[in-house]
Formats: C-alpha cells, structure tokens, sequence
C-alpha cells in the first residue's frame, strides 16, 4: 500500500507545497512505507438496537450517531486499523535528526492509515456482496464517547492480534492507529457524515483553526 | 521429575492447550476479566486443566495471563489473592500428574520509549506476580506472548531475582519474522539465553503453518530447549472460528520436532483434543540434533548484529578531552548526547562506545539515563564503557538487547567485580591485555594476558565468542616500537585464541602532523592482522573509507557492491551547486534556505571575527524572522520552517561550543519551561515548538510528555520560570491542562501560560484562564517574544 500524498499535504497543511516541499513529502513517504504497512483486524457482529444503545459484540454504542447510522442495519463491522509500533520507531528516529521530515511523517502516517481503512473496507464489502455499507464512524467522534475505546479494542483482542494497548487517558498506542464501525444493511444507505465534527482532518485541519470551514461534504 | 532435569533429558515435554478462547466458549465476554473466574468458577477452571492433562499435556498454565496489578485494578482483586486461587486449584486439580507453570503475559501498557511504563516499574509488577505464584507453590513460571523484548526482559529478571524458579519465554511473532514491536527471532533467541531463561520459543499469533522458518532460526540461535505453541491458524473474522482443525494442528505442530523443537502446545483456539494430536503425531519421533549457530553478537530487538567481518565502534561518546561534552554532561543535557550517536549511526558505525565518567557525574544514574535516551531513537547496539561496577551494572539492566561492556583486564580483582554481571546480563566483554603490572611491553606478555583472561572467562560461563580482546594502541610518537608490538599481539590472538580484536585505533597518531594519515595507515594494517572492531570517529571519512576498501579486499562485501554504493553518490554530492553558487552563500541564505551544514560551516568561520550574540542577532534572528513571515504569508509551510530552525540549531551548536572552549557564559535570551499534560503522549507539537523556540535563543526546559501538574509547578518554582507553555491532543487531556494551569495561578507569583495542541481553542484557552493561546510554533514565539523579550 501506498501513502496518498495530497492526504499527506492536507494533513500538513501545505497543499501549495512547491517541487522541492512535495519531493521530500514523497521521499518520507515512501520510507515509510518501506518501514511499515497498515495492518488491521475486523470482526463482524449482530446489532441490537435497545433504548441503551445498539449493542454489538458486546459493546454498547451510545448516542445519536450510532442510533442514526446503524438504524437500517442488523449487522455491522467493527475495525481497527493501525501502522503499528515501526512507525512510532521511525519517527522518534526523525525527530532526533529532522524535526522537518518528522512533521511530514507525522502528516503521511495519518493519511496511511486512513489508506489501511479504505483497504480494510474494500475488504470487508468483499465478504458481503449484494449487501449495503454506512460511512465509518469512530468513537471521539461526532456523539459516540471515547470512553468505549477500551472495550472496542478488547472486544477485538487488538492486544494479542496487533500490539495495541489503550491508555487510561483513553489514547490507543501506537498512536496512528484507528477504531471505526461500519453498519451493514440490505438497504442503501445514504452519506450521513457531514461536518466538521466527523472529519477525520478535524485536529489537524488549518481552516478550522483559524474558524472557518471548507464547506465539503 | 524436576522441570530441570525433564529439559536436560532432551526428550519431549507437552504443555496444555488455549485458556483464553476456551473460557469464551463458556460464556465469557468481551471486557470480563477471565483471571476472576479463579475465585469465582474455580471448578470450570480446574476441569479445563484436568481436560488437559488427560490429553497428555505435563504442563499446565494457570489461569493468570492477565492477573497483574494493572489489569486487576478495576476488579478490587489483588495479585497476590487472583494468583494464590489460580495456582492453588491447579495445584489441586492436576496433582501430581503434571506440573503447574505460573503464567505471566503482557501488562498490557507498553513500555517507554513508545509508551508511559517506565522498565523499573514493569520490572516491580512482574515481581509482584512472581512472588505470588511462587509463595502458593508452582513449579515453574512461563513467561508468554510477549511481543516487546524489553518488557520480557523486566518479567524474566524479576522471575530469576525474586524466585528461584525454572522460567520458560515465549514471544509472539508475526509471519514476516518480527514481533510487533520489530524485535527479530534472532535477537530474541540470544538475548533471552543470555539473560538465563531455561527454555525459549514462540506462541500464539500465527498457525503451525507459518510458524516453521521463526523456529528454525530460533533452533540455530540457542542451545536451549526450543518451544512451539501456535494458535489454531487465524480466527476468520466473520464467525470468529479458527482455521485448523485438531488433526492438520496436530501434525504441522509435531513436524517441528524435525527442526529440534522438543516442547510443544496450542494457544488460541485449541483444545484438549488439539493437545491429543500432538502427542499422537508425535509418537515414534525422535527429537532432531540441532546444530548451534557460533558467533560473536550483540544486539537491540531490531537489529541482530554478527560480528562476521570488519565492524565499526563510534568512539564520540566521551567525554575525554572534549568540553562542549563535558558540559552537556554536567548540564543533564542528553540531547546533545543523542546527536552524536545519530551522526556516528548514520556515518555507518556498528556499535556505539557509551563512556559518561566525568568527576561531578553520577554514573550510576548517568549510565542508565543515557543508554535508555540513546536507544530511544537509534537501532544499533550499544558498548557499555566504565571502570564502575555499579554504574556498569544499571546500564547492563536497563539495556533492551545483547550489550557488549567495555572493559575487564587482567587484573584478577577486576574481572572478579565484572565478570559476573557479563554472566549474569548475557553481554559481550572487552579484556584489556593489561593488568596491575601495566601494559607489557612485548607482544607476547599482551598476548599471555588475554589467555588469562580467556581463561577466567570461561570459568564465569562466559563463552569464547563474548569475549573480544583489545591488546591496546600506544601512541607511535613517544613509542614508537609499539605500533609493531601491537599488530604483533592483534595477530597472535586472532590466529591462536580465535577471538575477536577491539583497537581504539585514533590514541595511535597523537602529537602527530596529518594525524588522519598515520590512523589510517594505522587502522588499515591491524584490519590486515585481524582486527575486527576498530574503535574510531565514524564521522571522518578516511576511516570509513579504509574500511569499505577492506571488506572488498576480504571478500566479505561480495561484489563490492557496497563499495560502488558508497563511493557511486559522491561525485554527484560534490557537483550539487547550491542554488545560487556557494561563494555568495551568506549565514541569512543558508538558514533561510534550511541548509544545515552550510550555516554550521559560514558561522564557524564568522565567529573568528563576531562576538556570539551579534551573530545571533544581526544575521540569525533577521533570517528566522522573514522566514516565520514567509510562513504566516502561506509561502512556506511547516517543514520549511522547521529546516530553517534546524539550521540556525546549527549555528546555535557552533556558538555553543565555542564559548564552552572559552569557559564563557552560554548566549541565553530567557528561559521557559514547556510539558505535553498528564495523560497526553502525543509529544510531536510541543517538540516542534521547542525546535523553533531554542533556535529564537530561548532556554527551552523540556518537561517531555505525560507530566503531572504538581512537576509543571515544581520546576516553575525551583527554576523561577516566568512562562510555561503546555499542549494537549486529545480532548481527554484537557481537564489534566486546566488542572495544571489552575495549580499554577495559585502560586504566590504566576507565571504565564501559554497553551496550544490539537483540541486548545482560542474559547477554551480563555476558560481555563490561559493568558495565551498559541495557534502555531510560529505563534509561539512570538509570544515567547512578547513576555521574555
């Protein structure tokens, strides 16, 4: 797999990079991919929708969110999906010798993952053709509480499949690593996430911080 | 029979089958803490032993994988309660029909550098257990599913110091030959006999069928009885079933017996019926002869280093005649440290000599710190350079690998103190060819004291191949007879002994013109006679030079294909024109344009004719300031401005060393100190930040990352800081930043805070009663700027 650079130089925040900024953006890119590959463990589960919440291999998703997207979903995907310690060991090697390539690694990790969820997906809607998909959706996002994160990677044994451990701040380490749901439906089901609350750019996304908003999707 | 005296047999010995998946087939969930079922079902528990033992396991595993104070928090259960139960109703459910192994896996946080466990305090924990399952009466302890090197190490010291146990390591690697963590089956195998485990191999994360080549280099790399005990293939993600049924399990996992495996067992998703196939495939063979892989070698996880040839020693880190190190010594500034063993790393040395002996350095501490620093962010091995046991020691502890040490003689006093820790931790050792009599004078009287040291070593346990002889460089211009005496010692101990040759090879040119000539000369002559580890400053290109030329000339760089490779880029390096030509090269260019060595070279020459804070303020601060300009404009973005400031680091070092040569004030424009909050590991912003605030001259006190409120508010007191800045990423650290900065505000005379991170708005900085909210490490300096001037 390989790093989707304009991900890499959104995450950066330097989509105007020139030659020279792209080239090295390219160069970390690949030595990174070199290093490490995303690796992930899925699980299918029943959904069980209760006043509580919808229930899922025995988690208990909260919110309106989970209600809203797993409404029309009687089974759903529950995926993690991470770049593993090598990562966190490169770029520890980078910031002692570049603090500059590490903040681009920093940046094309991010979209890295992101490329091991797609790829995870696409793996995933293989398992169940004729069958529909939600968009993902991730504890911290949106109403969904990050509180559940412990019991999600349990629920996925990601100690013992992939080396993840969660803190008790809640942080997943390694730390470019990703938790998600995605409902399965006999229905299609519509493109519900919008704003800047479930974008996945949002911590680091430059035009938020600065208030405004890129009016996408 | 005494599991001792069953491993020496070198017959087959069974353990049991998966403990984990079998609970889950009884209804156990997905966040229920399974160790709790020894109290609370001690019967299912027990009947699953049983189970096993009637299908032929000898060993069964307790039901503690989990049971430690950390994952028992939750539960209101101790250790000492959850481990007594598991091990006393194994006890009592197998008899005398089986003996029961204490289980110990992971604690589930990982270990600095990646996460927050510090090794002391992973080493306390497996203590704990250890003590707990010996006292209720196991026989032995395994140590199981590890996937970090370092943290086995913690749980196999502490089961060899606290009990006297048989303690058999397992770790878990995937199919590509690593474990998550990076670490090699090679790196694992001579690690952990060095550290004395009585029995070594692999569970858990991949089928039978793929775990064949991991166990063949394991079998290779050890003399120990080697174990398998692989899942039932992969768990399909839809239904959660395992691969392999118990037959295909039973006979891939007794093929391993061919390679010279001799204990074996299931992990996930097998069942006693497993265990029944087997011991029934096993029927009828014999346990293969291994053949043991004889080599020098030492290691970090990830890389496994074979002495097979010509291998560099950084010798950069000491601090011998050199101020600059003097000073970051004394100063705790382990940065510095860590730069010099990336540049020696990335010139291409091997291994890195580690001497941090100077007079007002606590070594004991010292040693410690900096292997833990160094290995933090490099991948070769380290060599531990003291004359102080104790010091040697807490380097030896906290090292995650095979070491090599640095020194015995033969001096019977000093091998009697170091020896032993060379035993005890599995290093490498270098002996001197002197001893109280001092250095002979004659190669023979080097070459009769390594035999003694030889000899004693091998009375310790050490073997043959850990011991690697340095028969010493005098210098050729007070002695000039001994440069010949020398290369005579190197060749005898090479030819008759067969070890491998250490020579600190620069102390040869000393007093000399042209000292990089005689060195050479010097290093190219005893690589000749059969010296294998020169010690010599990677960064100068002669030596490295001199080497890649040797190893062509050996034979050992087939091809030469590392030779063309290394010379191949350097015509090109030299024809690279800077952008504008270097003549009209100035400071402000080359920072501006991140060019690091360049600004490190113009300022090296300026500063013969500027004072230090001219060069800062006129040329430095100009630069950085359009660039930071530039950066708010949208023409640069981060990177770039991160290379500039690199850059001016790069001045700022020259500034620096000069003025330690001098014994002069360093230039410090005002100090803060900056923290990642409690809880947040998330530590690449506030290290950007930093990067950028010491290159405006700032004195940066780095508190690092997860930091406690009550440690911001010490170091503002004992330091007297006027500012601190903090970062938060995650919005579940953001309570531990407001927590912080109300402790602040209570202090008699508040400093300012600054707060930035991921999740820190401009609202929210206002509501935790930040006086500054920074967007950016731009922002930041200018704040900076603003408060401290």
């Amino acid at each position: 797999m390989q790093v989707n650079l304009s991900e890499a130089l959104r995450y950066l925040g330097a989509e105007q990079a020139d030659a020279e900024l792209m080239a090295s953006v390219g160069r970390v890119a690949s030595e990174l991919e070199q290093v490490a590959q995303p690796k992930w463990r899925y699980r299918i589960a029943e959904v069980e929708h209760t006043e509580a919440g919808q229930l899922a291999a025995g988690l208990c998703l909260t919110g309106e969110m989970a209600k809203t997207m797993l409404a029309e979903c009687d089974r759903a995907a529950l995926l993690i999906c991470t770049l593993g310690a090598p990562f966190e060991t490169l770029l520890r090697r980078k910031q002692a010798r570049s603090m500059a390539e590490a903040a681009i690694l920093d940046a094309c990790g991010s979209a890295f993952v992101e490329v091991g969820c797609d790829a995870a997906e696409q793996e995933i809607a293989a398992r169940f053709p004729g069958m529909y998909f939600t968009d993902r959706f991730s504890p911290g996002y949106g109403d969904l509480p990050l509180s559940i994160q412990p019991e999600f990677c349990a629920a996925l044994d990601a100690q013992r499949q992939l080396g993840i451990t969660v803190t008790e701040s809640l942080l997943m380490v390694p730390t470019k690593t990703v938790t998600a749901v995605i409902g399965i439906s006999d229905r299609p089901q519509m493109a519900r996430i919008r704003g800047c609350e479930f974008c996945r750019r949002r911590e680091t996304c430059t035009l938020r911080k600065g208030g405004r908003t890129c009016g996408a999707s | 029979m005494e599991l001792r005296e069953l491993l020496k047999h070198n017959s087959f010995l069974i353990l049991d089958g998966g403990m984990g998946t079998t609970l889950q087939k009884n209804g156990l969930k997905p966040g229920d803490v399974p160790e709790l079922l020894n109290l609370e079902r001690p019967e299912l528990i027990a009947s699953i032993h049983q189970a096993y033992v009637e299908a032929g396991a000898q060993v069964v595993y307790t039901n503690t994988f989990g049971a430690n104070p950390l994952k028992l928090k939750r539960t209101g259960k101790t250790t000492d309660e959850v481990v007594s139960a598991a091990v006393k109703l194994a006890k009592k459910a197998v008899g005398d029909r089986a003996q029961v192994a204490l289980d110990i896996g992971p604690l589930g946080e990982l270990l600095e550098p990646m996460g927050q466990l510090t090794f002391e305090r992973a080493y306390d924990l497996f203590a704990e257990i250890a003590e707990a399952g010996a006292s209720a009466g196991a026989d032995l302890a395994v140590i199981e599913t590890m996937t970090d090197l370092y943290e086995t190490k913690a749980a196999l010291l502490a089961v060899k110091e606290r009990t006297s146990l048989p303690v058999l390591v397992t770790m878990s690697f995937e199919a590509s030959g690593r474990t998550f963590t990076g670490c090699t089956a090679e790196s694992m195998a001579r690690t952990l006999e060095g550290l004395g485990a009585d029995a070594i191999g692999v569970n858990c994360s991949v089928g039978p069928d793929q775990m064949g080549d991991i166990l063949k280099t394991i079998c290779r790399c050890t003399r120990l009885p080697v174990i398998a005990k692989p899942n039932a293939g992969m768990p399909d993600p839809v239904d959660g079933s395992y691969s392999m049924g118990p037959e295909e399990f039973g006979k891939l996992t007794a093929e391993f017996a061919d390679l010279g495996v001799t204990i074996f067992g299931g992990c996930c998703g097998t069942t006693p019926e497993f265990v029944r196939e087997i011991v029934r495939s096993l029927n009828g063979k014999q346990p293969a002869e291994r053949e043991y892989d004889r080599v020098s070698f030492v290691c970090t996880p990830v890389t496994p280093l074979r002495i097979e040839g010509v291998r560099v020693i950084g010798e950069r880190i000491n601090p011998t005649g050199k101020k600059r190190f003097q000073q970051a010594l004394l100063e705790n500034d382990l940065d510095y440290i860590l730069e010099l063993g990336v540049q020696q790393e990335d010139a291409g040395a091997a291994i890195l000599d580690v001497n941090v002996g100077y007079p007002g350095v606590n070594e004991v501490e010292m040693l410690p710190k900096v292997v833990k620093k160094l290995q933090s962010a490099l991948s070769i091995p380290l060599q531990l350079d003291s004359s102080n046991p104790a010091a040697l020691e807490a380097g030896l502890r906290v090292y995650n690998g095979k070491p090599a040490v640095n020194s015995v003689n033969g001096n019977a006093e000093v091998m009697a103190r170091i020896l032993p820790l060379i035993r005890k931790y599995g290093a490498a050792v270098v002996g001197l060819t002197l001893d109280s009599g001092g250095i002979p004078q004659t190669a023979d009287g080097r070459v009769e004291i390594a035999k003694r040291i030889l000899d004693t070593a091998r009375s310790y346990g050490v073997a043959d191949e850990d011991l690697w002889i340095d028969c010493l460089t005098l210098t050729v211009s007070a002695q000039q007879e001994q440069a010949a005496e020398t290369l005579k010692a190197v060749r005898t101990v090479h030819e008759t002994l067969g070890l491998q040759i250490v020579l600190g090879v620069s102390n040869i040119s000393f007093g000399l013109p042209n000292r990089g000539l005689i060195t050479q000369n010097f290093l190219i002559q005893a690589m000749h006679c059969g010296l294998t580890l020169p010690i010599i400053n990677p960064n100068q290109t002669e030596m490295m030079d001199a080497v890649a030329a040797f190893r062509v000339l050996s034979g050992e760089d087939v091809g030469s294909n590392a030779f063309i490779q290394r010379f191949a880029d350097v015509p090109k390096q030299k024809a690279a024109p800077t952008p504008t030509g270097k003549e009209e090269l100035t400071l402000e260019l080359a920072v501006m344009r991140g060019l690091q060595g360049d600004a490190g070279r113009i300022a090296k020459e300026m500063i013969q004719t500027e004072e230090p804070l001219a060069l800062v303020e006129n040329y430095l601060i100009p630069a950085l300031d359009k660039v930071g300009d530039d950066y708010e404009k949208g023409v640069l973005f981060l990177p770039q401005l991160l290379s500039a400031a690199q850059a001016a680091q790069s001045v700022f070092e020259v500034i620096r060393t000069a003025l330690a040569e001098s014994g002069a004030e360093p230039v410090k424009r005002g100090r803060l100190a900056i923290a990642t909050v409690r809880g947040d590991i998330h530590d690449i912003g506030k290290n950007i930040v930093r990067t950028v605030l010491e290159n405006y001259g700032y004195e940066v006190i780095d508190l690092g990352r997860d930091v406690p409120p009550e440690v911001v508010v010490q170091t503002v007191e004992e330091e007297e800081l006027r500012l601190v800045g903090l970062s938060a990423l995650m919005t579940t650290t953001l309570p531990a930043m407001e927590e912080t900065i109300r402790l602040l505000k209570k202090l008699p005379n508040p400093p300012m805070v600054m707060v930035g991170g991921a999740v820190v708005t401009p609202e929210y900085a206002r509501h935790m009663q930040a006086d500054f909210y920074a967007k950016d490490a731009k922002e930041s300096a200018e704040i900076v700027k603003k408060v401290l001037g």
